[in-house]
């Protein structure tokens, strides 16, 4: 298991945001964490990532304990993530926001970076290259130069993957990357999140509301609701899960497909 | 240094430290309240508070006095005229230098270096009128205003009537504003914009409007502080704010900021704190640690406290939403 | 700013404008005994407009560098050999010019809001007030000091050094919480060095208190004697003019170096977290960046800037004292910043040169013409600098926030990758 979280709970005040949720991650896997708005999807990504400390639990990537790292600790040892409402550096271009992402594999020191040795030099270098290589992947090549904060909504959501995998990530967690995409820009995202895995072997966890992004390229997919994880399992067998479409959909509506209503995607 | 002296001294510089600890608190209401609203720090405030100081004692001294009237009823109009004026002039500031940089969402570094400015606006602008060759501005001790340098003897301890004044006074603000906050529409309505100001909107509560009015009120507090300042030190001047404001900002952060008891609870502290070591200090090291070093005290808890407890005493501690 | 491509080029211009400059200065140094001293103050305005078009023209880098070179290595000094007030005016905005290029890390690249600014300054000012002058006698045996001036030039890295770790150790704690608290725990740092400065001197006399720190003028013992007696006794020019035409030299050479230093700083991966830091706090940390770290190498350079500084200060001004570094001094060199431009470097050495000017020539001239006037001397501009930086800096928040002249973020290019030094050394 590239990820394994086990019993994580998270508790602000009195109220449960995360609930012993386990959790496992193969390698070189798309899983897609699902649930109705407030299910503590994002919470649960935040305490991956460090942003939050769980309350008690065990999150271990790599085999390697997570617990108590700050954020930028986790990202170095190798998860990177985008954000739900799209956080870019917005003053920066594109080319630079991906630089940005490079600062934890760079190597220049501050003494390097005033000297302008061969270090420094050999560092810009390859993080240009390696970021010409990202800004390829992503289709973002030709909007180098452009401030990101200009990049149109679908861009700025595939900067941020690119950003992101600039970290060198073994692991990427997208929060809702195809939100607010209009269906030609969804297709598009869905086929770069496969290629994620496929080209550039990374294994990717998402939250998603377009149940049929989920549908089509999940290799499992978990469902939370209160922050409790009530399903878990196969594209299929979660959608024909009772209580996943009870969670969707409230008691006594279990009949019809779910996947339509949750297309607009959960409020910021 | 015998233990008589050590006791000897201990409850007047208590009540000493308590009374200082009230402006302070007073003071840091100013703060608190506008970054409870608006999570941004009014650095114009010890102006406001010094402006409050200088209205209230030259009102005092050029046209109350000449009136005959018992001081402490003509100390009650300066204070009043004094909340007035300070009041306005939070307003003013925020009108001229804060909203336009609100309205246009600039980043958080923009408003704080406008206050800034605005503070040292604020001095100047007050020694241009005072007269910079003579710019202190004494309070009146003559006459009747021998009242207040009066002690009360309590048997343990004598006190003045400047500071039961102090004492007073501020007992009186602190339970108005407590019931204008917990209990009046208005105080629910500002409360509720501190917690959350674009809900609040949708609630029909003017946020605008509850903006104003915590300056409003945050710079009356500060403006009634200023007079019972130049009341117990003698004096007000164009430089006077510099110091406690320092010191208030230190108070609502021990307390932990937005809280209006933590302010309270910050400033008795903080007062009491440094009177004790600008007591005791040099008189334990005979004078080699002199009385200026409070300050270093009062800044050392500042620290102490952002390291062991950032929240405050009575903060919570929020975490930002992702 | 894209149009310049379409100007015509004015190289040759700015040239022939700086050599005429120069030869009128050079005329003036031979006629100085027939020259009045207000003669000079248009040939100073002459010499500022070549800076001015030597930025804003379309010229080429030989003929700005020429500009550059020309009046400030030249020019200037030669004008300080007639009249030593504008020299003391240029090393004295040179001064300021380092010291805001270091806030500026501090306050323009990573956006934190320093307000003790003055207290580093104050480090280095004393730490080389007190072993340059004979202050350290008073608590060290053996009547070693005053130390030879030329150890100046270790104490400027020492000064480096104390004002960094001083700086780290007071940002660790505060940089932890969140930014606004910054600005007021400075506040608090900048009084504190004051109070320090101003009480120890008791139990032993180490700042010697309010009356502050003298250093004797010694040309045997003053830093780069060795070079400016025998210049001094071959040119015939006095010691204290070709003293002070060293020390602007000198300090002109240490802005440069700061500017190379903060501009490849904001062209590195540092630089870049630090925009990126400013921008959004979570998402930089999310990208790798450690934040408290990043803030406190930012909160760290600036501080040493000022500690070096601090030391040139008290070796050129030969006099401090606790005023010289309070609250009015930190907020002098933030509106140097701000009224130039937050982040920009030429803004902020813009920023440095007007404020300057402004305090030492044009506030003192309205003075005295009040006093040839009989006006009240509480108008006497002089008296209220804080009213100045005080609308600098509102007016620049609300009306230009991006200050005069506006930060041009160089952005990393792939094109780099092709040209210039990153292309060299490559297969």
């Amino acid at each position: 298991m590239l990820l394994n979280v086990e019993k994580a709970r998270k508790v602000f005040g009195g109220l449960v945001a995360v609930n012993d949720v386990t959790f496992q991650v193969p390698e070189k896997t798309i899983i897609s964490v699902i649930g109705p708005n407030g299910a503590g999807k994002t919470t649960f990504f935040n305490m991956i990532t460090g942003i939050y400390q769980p309350t008690s639990g065990v999150i271990n990537f790599d085999g390697k304990s997570l617990i108590g790292l700050r954020p930028d600790e986790v990202t170095t040892k190798g998860i990177a993530r985008t954000f739900q409402n799209i956080r870019l550096f917005g003053a920066m271009t594109t080319l630079e926001n991906v630089l940005v992402g490079r600062h934890s594999r760079a190597k220049t020191s501050y003494l390097d970076a005033i000297l302008h040795n061969s270090t420094y030099k050999a560092d810009e270098r390859a993080g240009l290259l390696r970021a010409k290589e990202l800004l390829e992947f992503v289709g973002l090549l030709d909007k180098r130069d452009e401030l990101a904060a200009n990049l149109p909504y679908g861009e700025q959501r595939r900067l941020e993957i690119a950003r992101a995998l600039a970290t060198n990530p073994k692991l990427i967690l997208l929060d809702e990357p195809t939100a607010g995409m209009n269906p030609q820009e969804t297709e598009a995202t869905k086929h770069l999140i496969r290629r994620l895995r496929d080209d550039q072997g990374i294994t990717v966890v998402l939250i998603e509301h377009d149940m049929r992004v989920v549908m089509t390229i999940s290799d499992n997919v978990t469902v939370l609701d209160y922050g409790t994880k009530i399903a878990e399992g196969l594209p299929h067998e979660v959608r024909n899960n009772p209580q996943v479409i009870e969670a969707y959909l409230g008691r006594g509506a279990a009949a019809g497909e779910f996947g339509k209503t949750a297309e607009g995607g959960e409020a910021a | 240094m015998s233990a008589e002296l050590f006791f000897g001294l201990l409850p007047i510089t208590v009540v000493d430290g308590l009374s200082i600890g009230l402006m302070y608190a007073m003071i840091a209401l100013g703060y608190t309240m506008v970054y409870g609203v608006l999570e941004f720090i009014n650095f114009a405030h010890s102006e406001i508070f010094m402006v409050g100081a200088v209205v209230g004692v030259e009102l005092l001294v050029n046209l109350l006095v000449p009136t005959g009237l018992h001081p402490l009823f003509q100390l009650v109009i300066a204070i009043v005229v004094a909340a007035a004026v300070a009041g306005a002039l939070a307003v003013a500031i925020e009108r001229v230098a804060y909203r336009p940089l609100r309205v246009r969402n600039a980043p958080k570094l923009v408003p704080l270096i406008s206050a800034i400015g605005m503070s040292l606006l604020l001095i100047d602008v007050m020694r241009l009128i005072l007269n910079p060759a003579n710019p202190n501005r004494p309070f009146p001790t003559a006459g009747s205003y021998d009242f207040f340098s009066q002690q009360l003897d309590l048997g343990f301890v004598a006190i003045n009537f400047k500071t039961i004044t102090v004492f007073v006074v501020v007992m009186l603000m602190l339970a108005g504003l407590v019931y204008l906050v917990n209990y009046t529409n208005l105080g629910r309505a500002i409360r509720a914009v501190a917690q959350d100001q674009s809900t609040s909107s949708l609630m029909g509560i003017n946020v605008s409007n509850i903006i104003v009015l915590t300056f409003f009120i945050g710079g009356a507090l500060g403006g009634v502080a200023g007079v019972l300042y130049a009341l117990k030190y003698g004096v007000a001047s164009p430089v006077m704010g510099f110091i406690p404001g320092l010191k208030a900002f230190t108070a609502a952060v021990l307390g932990g900021i937005g809280s209006i008891p933590g302010a309270v609870v910050g400033g008795l502290i903080l007062g009491l704190l440094e009177t004790l070591a600008g007591t005791y200090l040099p008189l334990m090291t005979q004078d080699q640690i002199g009385t200026e070093y409070k300050d270093i005290v009062a800044f050392g808890l500042l620290i102490a406290i952002l390291i062991f407890k950032p929240a405050g005493l009575l903060g919570k501690a929020v975490a930002e939403k992702v | 700013m894209k149009h310049t491509a379409s100007l015509p080029d004015r190289s040759m211009l700015l040239i022939a404008s700086t050599i005429i400059s120069g030869i009128i200065a050079y005329v003036m140094i031979l006629q100085k005994n027939n020259i009045e001293s207000y003669f000079v103050t248009p040939v100073v305005m002459f010499f500022c407009f070549n800076l001015y078009f030597a930025s804003a023209w379309n010229v080429s880098r030989v003929a700005k560098i020429v500009a550059f070179v020309g009046v400030l290595f030249i020019g200037i000094p030669m004008i300080g050999f007639t009249n030593s007030l504008y020299l003391q005016v240029a090393v004295t905005i040179c001064i300021f010019a380092a010291m805001s290029l270091g806030l500026n890390v501090v306050v323009g690249f990573a956006g934190l809001l320093d307000l003790g600014y003055a207290a580093f300054f104050a480090v280095g000012a004393y730490l080389w007030a007190i072993f340059g002058g004979t202050q350290a006698n008073e608590f060290i045996a053996g009547n070693l000091f005053p130390l030879n001036g030329n150890l100046v030039f270790i104490f400027i890295p020492i000064a480096l050094f104390v004002a960094a770790g001083v700086g780290a150790l007071l940002g660790l704690p505060v940089l932890k919480v969140k930014g606004d608290y910054l600005a007021i725990i400075t506040l608090g740092l900048g009084e504190v060095i004051r109070v320090l400065a101003n009480n120890l001197n008791k139990p032993i006399n180490i700042t010697n208190g309010s009356q502050g720190v003298r250093i004797a003028p010694n040309p045997e013992t003053s830093p780069l004697a060795f070079i400016t007696v025998p210049l001094s006794e071959a040119t015939g020019i006095p010691f204290f003019q070709m003293q002070l035409t060293m020390y602007y030299v000198l300090v002109l050479l240490v802005v440069l170096a700061v500017v190379i230093f903060t501009s490849r700083l904001d062209n590195s991966r540092i630089g870049r977290a630090w925009v990126a830091m400013r921008e959004d706090e979570v998402a930089a940390q999310a990208m790798g960046i450690p934040l408290v770290r990043t803030k406190l190498i930012a909160f760290a350079t600036g501080a040493s800037f000022a500690g070096a500084m601090g030391v040139l200060y008290a070796a050129v001004i030969g006099f401090i004292n606790p005023n010289d570094f309070n609250f009015e001094r930190s907020t002098q060199i933030l509106a140097m910043v701000v009224l130039g431009g937050l982040g920009s470097i030429p803004g902020v050495i813009f920023g440095a040169a007007i404020v300057v000017s402004l305090n030492q020539l044009v506030l003192v001239e309205i003075s005295r013409v009040i006093g040839l006037l009989n006006l009240p001397p509480r108008f006497d501009p002089t008296q209220y600098q804080q009213l100045i930086y005080g609308v600098i800096l509102i007016s620049m928040m609300i009306v230009r926030p991006k200050g005069l002249i506006p930060a041009k973020r160089n952005p990393a290019k792939l094109e780099n990758l092709e040209h210039g030094e990153l292309a060299k050394g490559v297969k």
